[in-house]
């Protein structure tokens, strides 16, 4: 069996079949970790005892009649920013290089409980915004479509490992993009759920009101299947939302005939920063969809300056109000684009921030009320390939080559999805954003993409042994 | 639903190079924070660059545009 290129249902089904063991599976992955990781530097931390423990119980329960679902006996790993109980949690970062966990972030927690395997922790952008940086414990995961190239942040482990075929699934987070940024520039689904979807508890913070949990996949099937088993109230988090959740896989091949989709062509085709192959790949995306039966057409929406803004805005004052202690006392510690982009959250004044949140209000609405009219918008995930290394650029910055953040302020669920190479050989991908709580639908919608770009055609990078 | 009912403030114009360096040493020394002379330049560019993001959204919106964090209780049951 194929293990590094098999789906999450397919590994179950081989599971469920006997034809492989859960320690097979681990074994298999951790040997792809220990022979590319040296390169890609995606894992801050390995954790191979514990992987093998995890499937060894995965083994004995499924010989034993007790099926824990879809995630049983899966190899996955995640951001170093979530909690996991007995096991090192770093944020990437000197501050925080000895910090063991007493419990599971609820993500953690949910992943064990549904019979996965975890094995490792990954690296991230400092505190989920600094990087990439050379100055930290950790060196930055590379790209692995080419290793000159930065994956983008700050999920970047996670998107390295997965890009990497090492797992199948990882978790990332993003506040401002930092799932669907990395996933756009390795050639994954990512998807940042509704904001209050899935609980932040035990996942370090970075800014409450835009910090959302999600994975980062292979595939939208993957990438359900993850969102299945995480999805679901908690009232300990004070942002999550007690909504249904529905059967993300019921509708994936329902196909998108007759569907809606709204294109705010102005965000990303006034965009200064925009590439001709990006463009080219989303009217190429959009000519797909409407050959497969869905109505596409342009819509307006505010400015895409606004929505960046109040993001920023928002984001600078809630991460230093985290930071305020360490960065008086300990600012050296930092690297040094983290420290640089938080010091900025001290010079927002309580007015910037107030404007911001009603900018926030006005955004939201005004999104809502297109979304009133459309089952689902597409747009822009970034507007460039991923940039090398010695070219970095600021993610948070007015000439950001993403376009992430406004469903960030606003909370609503977007996915990027891969849909072809540039000629330089690295992945474009384009972003489907769907009502409050309509994960279902962008997943249909993704699915439906994934089919009709000829994505799951593409040749995967080779990886050095 | 921006600049009903009421006067909106404006944002100052931008300032001289000299005033930017004096405002923003003022905001971060308010708050704590000595940023080494090593990165000063680093800063005030991208703090630059967030005063005009956050002039944008100054002068837009009027005493009935409340912000997205008024909140609504719901009834507490006795236990």
């Amino acid at each position: 069996m194929n293990t590094q290129d098999s789906s999450i249902a397919a590994m179950g089904a081989a599971l469920r079949s006997g034809t492989i063991t859960a320690e097979q599976l681990a074994r298999d992955a951790l040997a792809r970790v220990a022979a590319r990781d040296p390169a890609l530097q995606a894992f801050v931390l390995v954790t191979e005892s514990r992987a093998l423990d995890d499937a060894r119980r995965a083994d004995q329960e499924l010989r034993a009649g007790r099926d824990r679902g879809p995630m049983h006996g899966i190899p996955y790993a995640l951001k170093d920013i979530y909690d996991t109980s007995g096991i090192r949690t770093t944020c990437h970062s000197k501050l925080r290089i000895d910090h063991v966990p007493d419990q599971d972030s609820v993500v953690a927690a949910k992943l064990r409980e549904a019979g996965g395997v975890l094995l490792g922790k990954l690296a991230t952008h400092e505190f989920a915004i600094g990087g990439p940086s050379f100055d930290l414990p950790f060196p930055p995961a590379r790209n692995p479509w080419n290793t000159e190239h930065v994956t983008g942040g700050s999920s970047s482990g996670s998107a390295t490992a997965v890009a990497a075929r090492m797992v199948r699934m990882a978790m990332g987070s993003d506040t401002g993009g930092s799932i669907r940024g990395p996933a756009a520039w390795c050639g994954l689904v990512g998807i940042k759920p509704t904001y209050g979807r899935v609980s932040r508890r035990g996942v370090f913070p970075l800014s409450w009101t835009l910090d959302h949990c999600g994975p980062l996949t292979r595939s939208i099937e993957d990438a359900a299947i993850t969102l299945q088993v995480l999805a679901g109230h908690d009232p300990q988090d004070p942002a999550s939302a007690d909504v249904p959740v529905p059967d993300y896989r019921a509708g994936l091949e329902r196909g998108v005939s007759g569907l809606r989709i709204g294109v705010p062509r102005a965000f990303f085709a006034t965009a200064s920063a925009v590439t001709p192959e990006v463009l080219a790949a989303i009217d190429r995306t959009i000519a797909l969809l409407r050959d497969a039966g869905a109505g596409v057409e342009d819509v307006q929406l505010p400015d895409y300056a606004l929505f960046a803004a109040a993001g920023r805005v928002i984001m600078m004052p809630e991460a230093f109000a985290i930071h305020e202690a360490d960065m008086q006392t300990r600012l050296m510690d930092y690297g040094e684009i983290t420290a640089n982009r938080f010091v900025l959250g001290a010079a927002v004044t309580a007015v910037d921030y107030i404007n911001a949140l009603r900018a926030r209000r006005e955004l939201t609405d005004a999104v809502n009320a297109v979304l009133g009219r459309y089952d689902a918008l597409l747009t822009a995930s970034a507007l460039a390939t991923a940039p090398r290394f010695d070219a970095p650029v600021d993610s948070l910055s007015s000439t950001s080559p993403m376009q992430t953040i406004p469903f960030n302020v606003t909370g609503h669920p977007a996915m990027s999805v891969p849909v072809g190479l540039a000629p330089n050989g690295l992945p474009l991908s384009v972003q489907i954003v769907g009502r409050p709580f309509d994960e279902a639908m962008v997943f249909r919608i993704g699915r439906a993409m994934e089919q009709v770009t000829g994505w799951e055609d593409v040749k995967l990078p080779a990886f050095a042994a | 639903m921006q600049r009903s009912n009421a006067e909106v403030a404006t944002m100052p114009d931008t300032p001289s190079p000299e005033n930017l360096t004096a405002e923003l040493e003022i905001l971060l020394a308010r708050n704590g924070i000595k940023v080494p002379d090593t990165r000063r330049d680093t800063v005030l560019a991208a703090y630059a660059d967030l005063r005009q993001q956050v002039a944008l959204l100054h002068g837009r919106y009027g005493a009935v545009a409340e912000p997205s964090n008024v909140f609504r209780l719901s009834p507490t049951e006795s236990k």
